[in-house]
């Protein structure tokens, strides 16, 4: 099978729910497979953090938590209100399967109008958000006993293959980018290298809170962060972004430091690596602009795999954007390590 | 019956091909009738009651479900397609699906919330630009997997969940298929037809050969109907409830019903305790829109199941409200035939 560590890696944590602020299973996954590299332990808002090696290093971070929502009621029906966790897409809610991490997990379905009932005036438009309730099948007093306000809900999906080394899944944000990580650590597992700290982040896709945090208990002066970005698709311009099997984005904005841009392009260059720039105007949107600015300032750098229909339950990434993405990383970090030793 | 439910729900069958719901159904009820496949691919059974029929009464159910169907792969191979029955955009968009007989898995994709301007937020994208994504790296890739002319389903497993509900794609209508094999497969008192349609979702067309062929008396359409009792509905807004037993239509947008079989119907439910309830709101239509027009006019009666969110790839239903449209079609069958 292609890419059997790196879709391994990938299905098993897609497997596990993680939203903004209750990533505790997805995290629970992460860390496991993190101790086989290196000592791990959860810093106070829940982000997993490790370290391999004593003193200054390189500091590698992708964020554990996936959008979702949150129960905010249970009308007089039985039909479960909600706010959203991140930026769930509207467009996608209506239909949507869907898990309410309760006392226990139950399965819900986000409430529809069948065309037979819809009113004209709304076609072509998403239903607005305060219509939107889902429905466990259950009543009210029933669902009391199992469900509270702040309770988490994920979007359901299968992790599928498609054609090729492509793969669709719901939560691949992030969860691509922390098995890049983790396979990053599985190339350099016999190789002597820099200390290496990762951290994977709670709370990015709610606006940070878990890159802030942990980067202040690092120690490293340059971090690399690996998320998401868009890859072309029909209305997504192939002219302004990248391709799935593009490889790793290497990621050129205001906010990133310019010196490690370049020498990741030239690492990925001299050792074949398949990689193309990707260019911001002003920050990144990621982890990298509260990493960038924590303590007394940090380098940082930031690697982005092309993923498809991002914030919805069919992220579709390419496994070897994610191997590639890992590849760099690694490639990165033998060549830091020699300037460290 | 829970269980064929299950498996028929599972099976693939938009209007048009409705070939492996026709095969399961025939296993099922071959030995235990009669039954000819018509020209059009419908299933016309004849089960012999115990005694024989003053009335020829036709129990109708449909195979076919509603889905999407290959119209072509653009130059970067992803696959465009056109709706086969009434579904909406709205859920369909961001959902996974089938394609073909050899069920590529695909997605429907959509441009990231990011890149959508703020005065374009909520719209939805317009039919001629949706698409299905198989992971094809060119048209030549797609070409290999998927033809023009492939059927599409939505990928949606069969879920019990909540207090006795189920969730499925393809609930409408292959709930009835499993009431009416049910019914054949038991013992009847007065000898039978049954039809088994397809294309329903594309214009009510099997029904109306079937009905020809079958010259019924009368009629009994067993379905899956709108169940709108969601969110704060109250009252006749809510078309039918889930968990208030079998619907009963005087009216739809395809037919007015025969007001003799509709008060039987419901005096029948009242009598032996199954739990009925009218259908709420002049809405929807099923076969019984070909039925009652065929030849000289069929006394039609409309037997629905209630289900939420129907032509969605997320049907929901209530188990016991399946047992009760059984329970009352058989009672009508009893009553009309004798």
């Amino acid at each position: 099978m292609e890419f059997k560590e790196v879709r391994e890696l990938l299905e098993a944590l897609c497997s596990a729910d993680g939203t903004s602020g209750q990533e505790n299973c997805a995290a629970d996954t992460a860390e496991k497979l993190l101790a086989e590299f290196m000592p791990v332990s959860r810093d106070a808002l829940g982000s997993v953090m490790g370290r391999k090696g004593e003193g200054k290093g390189i500091i590698l971070d992708a964020h554990i938590d996936q959008i979702g929502l949150v129960v905010t009621g249970i009308n007089e029906n039985g039909f479960i209100k909600v706010a959203k966790v991140g930026g769930a897409d509207i467009r996608v809610l209506t239909a949507a399967q869907v898990t309410i991490h309760g006392k226990k997990d139950i399965f819900g379905v986000i409430t529809s109008v069948p065309p037979h009932l819809a009113d004209e005036k709304d076609e072509g438009k998403a239903l607005p958000f305060d219509k939107i309730t889902i429905d466990a099948g259950m009543s009210k007093a029933e669902l009391a006993e199992i469900v509270t306000p702040g309770d988490r809900i994920t979007f359901n999906g299968p992790f599928d293959s498609l054609m090729g080394s492509r793969i669709v899944s719901p939560c691949v944000d992030d969860r691509a980018g922390v098995a890049a990580i983790l396979r990053c650590l599985q190339l350099l597992k016999d190789k002597n290298t820099c200390p290496i700290e990762v951290m994977f982040s709670c709370q990015e896709e709610t606006g940070g809170s878990g890159a802030a945090a942990g980067s202040f208990s690092t120690l490293s002066d340059e971090a690399i962060a690996t998320d998401v970005s868009f890859a072309s698709a029909p209305g997504v311009s192939k002219e302004k972004y990248r391709s799935l099997g593009d490889g790793a984005l290497i990621g050129f904005a205001p906010s990133l430091d310019y010196e490690m841009s370049r020498k990741l392009t030239a690492i990925a260059k001299e050792r074949g690596i398949k990689a193309a720039p990707e260019i911001m105007g002003g920050s990144t949107g990621t982890n990298c602009d509260d990493i960038q600015i924590a303590r007394g300032g940090i380098k940082t750098a930031l690697i982005s795999i092309p993923i498809r229909n991002m914030h919805t339950a069919v992220e579709v990434a390419d496994l070897s954007d994610i191997e590639e993405t890992a590849k760099l990383m690694a490639a990165y970090i033998e060549e830091r390590s020699k300037e460290y030793a | 019956m829970l269980e064929m439910i299950k498996e028929l729900c599972s099976l693939p069958g938009i209007s048009g091909r409705e070939e492996k719901v026709r095969e399961y159904i025939i296993s099922k009820i071959d030995g235990y009738c009669e039954y000819k496949v018509d020209n059009l691919g419908n299933i016309i059974a004849f089960k012999k009651g115990t005694d024989p029929a003053s009335k020829k009464v036709m129990i109708d159910a449909h195979m076919d479900e509603v889905g999407m169907i290959v119209t072509g792969i653009d130059s970067d191979g992803f696959i465009k397609f056109e709706q086969v029955g009434s579904v909406d955009s709205r859920v369909i968009i961001g959902r996974n699906v089938l394609v073909g007989d050899k069920g590529i898995p695909g997605v429907l994709g959509i441009k990231p919330i990011h890149l959508i301007k703020k005065d374009e937020e909520g719209n939805i994208p317009k039919n001629d630009d949706l698409y299905i994504d198989i992971g094809a790296a060119n048209k030549e890739e797609a070409e290999k997997a998927v033809s023009l002319g492939d059927y599409i389903v939505f990928e949606s497993d069969f879920v019990e969940f909540g207090s006795g509900f189920i969730k499925s794609k393809a609930i409408d209508d292959r709930a009835g298929c499993a009431v009416l094999i049910d019914i054949i497969r038991s013992d009847i008192p007065y000898d039978c037809l049954f039809s088994f349609t397809v294309q329903e979702e594309i214009g009510t067309r099997g029904a109306a050969a079937a009905a020809f062929d079958i010259d019924p008396d009368y009629a009994i359409v067993v379905e899956s109907t709108t169940a709108a009792d969601i969110n704060d509905a109250k009252g006749e807004d809510r078309v039918c409830v889930c968990g208030e037993g079998c619907a009963v239509s005087f009216m739809d947008r395809g037919t007015v019903y025969s007001r003799d079989l509709y008060t039987r119907a419901l005096d029948a439910a009242k009598e032996l305790g199954i739990k009925a309830q009218y259908k709420t709101r002049v809405a929807g239509g099923n076969n019984a829109r070909s039925i009652h027009k065929s030849r000289g006019g069929v006394k039609t009666l409309t037997l629905s199941i209630p289900t939420r969110y129907i032509h969605s790839p997320c049907c929901v239903c209530k188990y016991e409200d399946i047992e009760s449209v059984k329970a009352l079609v058989c009672a009508m069958a009893e009553r009309l035939a004798k």
